[in-house]
C-alpha cells in the first residue's frame, strides 16, 4: 500500500469526482459543515458545490476556512481523505473562485500542467 | 537579480561555457514538478520544448525537511508527482539568521536550477520564500500553463520557419522582441523593446536614453524611463557612466 503522496493527485472540482473513482485527488474547498462524530465534513469548491471529505480517525481540531486534501475517490464519489492542509489566510484571503477557474484551465490544457 | 554560482561544475569552466551560461541568466521558467522530472537532459543542461532551461520556479509544499551543517534538504510537493527533493545551502560563515528552516505543512515558492545526480534529479534552490499570500499558489498555475504554452508555440514556430540567422537568439527567451515568439520571462512588450536595444549596443558606455528615444519612435521617454527602471531592479541592465546610460547584463 504506497504512500498517496508519492502518486500524481489530479486537482479537481466536485464537478470531476465522478471522473475520478478510485483514484487519488487533491480537493481545494471552503468549511461548509463539520459531522458531529468529526469523521465527515463538507467542504465547497469554486464554483460552491459541495464534496463530503470522509476521515478514518476523528478530527483532533477546529476546522475552518480553506482547505486542500489529498485522498481517493470513493464509489460514493466522496473523498476518504489521506491528509489535509488549512491554506494560510491572515494575511489575504484566498480566491476560491480564481482557484476554480485555474482547475478549469488547467483540466482544459493537461499537456501543459501535467499531472504524472 | 543576479546570477548565483552554484557549486560544482562553473567554477572552472572556459570563457566559451561561461558565455553561454550567461546568456541563459534570463530563462526563469515556472515549472510543475512533473515538468521538471519529464524534461530531456543532453549532457549537463535541461531542455523543455527545446528550450535549455536553467532557472525554474516551483510551488509546493514542505512535506519533509532536513537540516544537515551545509545544508537544508526539503521534499516540496506539488501534488503533480512524488515531492521533489530542494536543496538549499547554508551560509556557512553566517551564525545562525540566513537559512532557517522552514517547516513542513508550509506552502512555498522555490527558485532554483535544476540537477540530476545518478539519473535522480532535484533542484538547488537559490530563493525560497514561504507563501504569505495563497492566491501566489493559484497565480503560479496559471503562469505555469501560461509560460509551457509559450515554449510550445515557439518551439512549433520556430520549426515551420526557415532560420536564415543562427538561432542564438531563440534559445534566450529574455527579452525576445522580434522573431515573432513570446517572451517568456514576464517583460511587456515595451520592456523588451528597450531591453533588446540596450543588449544590441556595442560600445563601453552602453546605450543613452536619448538615443533609446531616438529609435524607439512610439515609445514616450516616461515609458522609456519605467522600463528602464524595471529592468535595472530587475537586474536585466546596469548604469554605467551615468544614470542616463545602461548596459545589459546579459552578454550574448
Amino acid at each position: 500500500m504506497g504512500d498517496i503522496h508519492d502518486v500524481p493527485r489530479p486537482r479537481i472540482a466536485t464537478g470531476h469526482l465522478a471522473q475520478h473513482i478510485g483514484q487519488p485527488v487533491c480537493f481545494v474547498g471552503r468549511v461548509e459543515k463539520i459531522h458531529p462524530t468529526g469523521k465527515l465534513f463538507v467542504l465547497s469548491d469554486g464554483a460552491g458545490k459541495n464534496t463530503t471529505v470522509e476521515l478514518s480517525e476523528p478530527l483532533d481540531e477546529e476546522l475552518s476556512g480553506i482547505i486542500e486534501v489529498v485522498g481517493r475517490v470513493t464509489n460514493q464519489a466522496t473523498i476518504m481523505c489521506v491528509s489535509y492542509v488549512q491554506f494560510r489566510e491572515d494575511k489575504s484571503p484566498f480566491d476560491l473562485e480564481l482557484y476554480n477557474e485555474a482547475l478549469k484551465i488547467i483540466h482544459e490544457f493537461p499537456e501543459y500542467f501535467p499531472f504524472g | 537579480g543576479g546570477y548565483m554560482q552554484s557549486p560544482g561544475g562553473f567554477g572552472s569552466a572556459g570563457a566559451q561555457a561561461e558565455k553561454k551560461q550567461r546568456s541563459r541568466s534570463q530563462n526563469i521558467v515556472p515549472c510543475t514538478v512533473s515538468q521538471l522530472l519529464a524534461a530531456e537532459q543532453v549532457g549537463e543542461t535541461f531542455r523543455i520544448c527545446d528550450v535549455e532551461i536553467l532557472q525554474v520556479t516551483v510551488v509546493g509544499i514542505i512535506r519533509h525537511a532536513e537540516k544537515a551543517p551545509t545544508n537544508i534538504l526539503y521534499k516540496v510537493d506539488d501534488m503533480t508527482a512524488a515531492p521533489m527533493d530542494v536543496r538549499q545551502w547554508v551560509d556557512t560563515d553566517e551564525a545562525g539568521g540566513e537559512n532557517v528552516v522552514v517547516p513542513p505543512g508550509t506552502y512555498i515558492k522555490v527558485a532554483g536550477h535544476l540537477r540530476s545526480f545518478q539519473n535522480k534529479k532535484s533542484l538547488v534552490a537559490f530563493k525560497i520564500m514561504p507563501l504569505e499570500n495563497m492566491n501566489e499558489f493559484t497565480t503560479h498555475i496559471l503562469e505555469v500553463v501560461n509560460a509551457h504554452m509559450i515554449l510550445r508555440k515557439n518551439l512549433l514556430a520556430a520549426s515551420r520557419v526557415p532560420q536564415s540567422c543562427p538561432p542564438a537568439g531563440i534559445s534566450d527567451m529574455g527579452g525576445f522582441g522580434g522573431g515573432g515568439s513570446l517572451p517568456l520571462n514576464g517583460l511587456t512588450a515595451h520592456q523588451s523593446q528597450v531591453l533588446n536595444l540596450i543588449k544590441s549596443c556595442p560600445v563601453p558606455e552602453g546605450m543613452s536614453l536619448q538615443e533609446l528615444k531616438l529609435q524607439l519612435h512610439s515609445m514616450s521617454m516616461s515609458t522609456i524611463k519605467q522600463a528602464v527602471e524595471f529592468l535595472s531592479s530587475e537586474g536585466h541592465i546596469y548604469s554605467t557612466v551615468d544614470d542616463d546610460h545602461y548596459k545589459s547584463t546579459d552578454v550574448e
